[in-house]
């Protein structure tokens, strides 16, 4: 009885011990967590492929049954879409020759990795999630999560066949972006819940329901313009978006390799540094 | 005790790695991208519910120093920048100990009871990794979310918990003292 208790008190204290050398050495940790995702990633891969198969058959059979009303409101949106595909390809022509006229300079191109969603990083403290791509493939903390629909989030942790996504909607992200509207910067704050805080630099003046918000491209890390969300809550100081990227049903998420590393990976033997405006705690 | 071929040592070795085999797949299962509604919410506290299931059925199986590994490989994996590595493996350990002192409670009672004891313990559980995860990163974390887990895992228990408890009655300590025979703990009846 005594050993027992003894050893407890063995296990209790080691515990402890974990926490706080996870909250002094925090290099020690994002290794140890870098070794477990890709230790762990190709159990989940596998756990994964089912269960995706099974959520689109799920989802095919849902739209078998609106298919007709689908079909008609895609041809409506098509034909709105070419109305707008007319309109922007005389726009590029236009910036084009503008550009060519004043010697713009554009920033880097951006290339893209395509990245399958492995695992879900998910619980009462996180929001994220795991993807099949790693180092390997040329990931590196910092670097933009993108779907079809916008931003969805940055590359946190970097394993050699694995990385962790940091949804924008985690209570630790900061994104610096820009009301596209109005060109007013703000900083973007997740705080766990499906929507998100816009906390203005100047003042809330001239943000309305509706307004588009688009990553500003402060830090380096990511391209200007990416779209995040929409402004659908806007009251005296208190700005709700809800992002354009729906994290209930990732499947697949392209990595933007944004060619400069920017401020993020100045040190690459630190912990992932937060670009300039993102503060991680 | 008699020589043994090799499929009951098969078997002795099967049982006795049976109970962190199925730790260690739902620490894994915690992330895979389930989409289940509710459900998927639920799946970073199942662990700790399998934890206590085999504190209760078999606990010279579950030792502590593999739960403690368990629960920083949970923590490393869950993950998130700041957050402390090492509470679910306290919360492990506890969950443990308490049905370790109270197993008279606890075994060979009626399913309510250890329904009631998996409620308060795992209450107690959600209120520790909230408690240390709020100190560690220094902010007011919203417990809705983890009240919502636990409500949800409360509900999976009889579902879940059964199921784990088939391991049990193969005991020899979990037979009837007529019935028992000869037999040691840990070895299998036929």
């Amino acid at each position: 009885m005594v050993l027992q208790r003894f050893a407890l008190g063995l296990l209790v204290v080691a515990a402890f011990a974990a926490m706080l050398i996870g909250k002094a050495d925090t290099v020690l940790v994002e290794n140890a967590r870098v070794l477990a995702l890709d230790l762990a990633s190709p159990a989940l891969e596998a756990i994964a492929r089912p269960v995706a198969y099974a959520n689109r058959v799920i989802a095919d059979l849902k739209e078998f049954a609106s298919l007709r009303e689908e079909n008609a409101r895609l041809r409506e949106e098509n034909s709105r879409l070419l109305a707008w595909q007319t309109a922007a390809r005389r726009l590029e022509n236009e910036n084009d020759r503008l550009r060519e006229l004043s010697q713009f300079r554009e920033g880097p191109e951006a290339s893209f990795i395509t990245a399958r969603i492995v695992g879900d990083s998910v619980s009462a403290y996180v929001r994220g999630a795991l993807l099949n791509v790693g180092r390997r493939a040329g990931v590196t903390t910092g670097q933009a999560v993108v779907t079809g629909e916008g931003l969805a989030g940055r590359i946190a942790e970097v394993g050699d066949n694995s990385s962790r996504v940091l949804f924008v909607t985690d209570v630790n992200s900061r994104l610096p972006v820009l009301v596209e509207r109005t060109r007013e910067r703000a900083i973007l704050a997740g705080d766990n819940s499906s929507q998100l805080r816009l906390n203005l630099l100047q003042g809330v003046a001239g943000v309305q329901r509706g307004d588009r918000i688009v990553t500003s491209g402060d830090g380096g890390s990511f391209p200007v313009g990416i779209p995040v969300g929409e402004v659908i809550q806007s009251s005296e100081g208190h700005i709700r978006i809800r992002p354009f990227a729906d994290f209930s049903r990732l499947e697949f998420v392209r990595v933007v390799n944004y060619g400069v590393t920017g401020l993020v990976t100045a040190n690459p033997q630190a912990a992932p540094a937060p670009p300039a405006g993102q503060k991680v705690r | 005790m008699r020589a043994d071929g090799t499929i009951a040592l098969l078997d002795r070795m099967g049982r006795a790695a049976l109970p962190g085999t199925v730790l260690l797949y739902f620490v894994v299962l915690t992330l895979a991208p389930l989409r289940v509604p509710y459900l998927s919410d639920a799946l970073p506290l199942l662990p700790a519910l399998v934890v206590f299931q085999y504190s209760l059925a078999t606990p010279e199986r579950l030792p502590g120093p593999f739960l403690l590994a368990a629960g920083v490989l949970l923590d490393l994996l869950l993950g998130g920048p700041g957050a402390p590595v090492g509470v679910s493996a306290l919360g492990f350990v506890l969950i443990r100990a308490a049905v370790m002192a109270n197993r008279r409670y606890l075994v060979g009672v009626p399913f309510l009871f250890q329904w009631v004891g998996f409620c308060l313990l795992s209450w107690g559980y959600v209120i520790v990794v909230w408690l240390l995860t709020a100190l560690f990163t220094w902010t007011a974390i919203d417990p809705t979310p983890a009240m919502m887990q636990y409500a949800v895992v409360i509900v999976i228990y009889p579902l879940l918990g059964p199921l784990l408890a088939r391991v049990r009655p193969r005991d020899p300590l979990n037979v009837p003292e007529l019935s028992r025979g000869t037999a040691r703990p840990g070895e299998t009846t036929s």
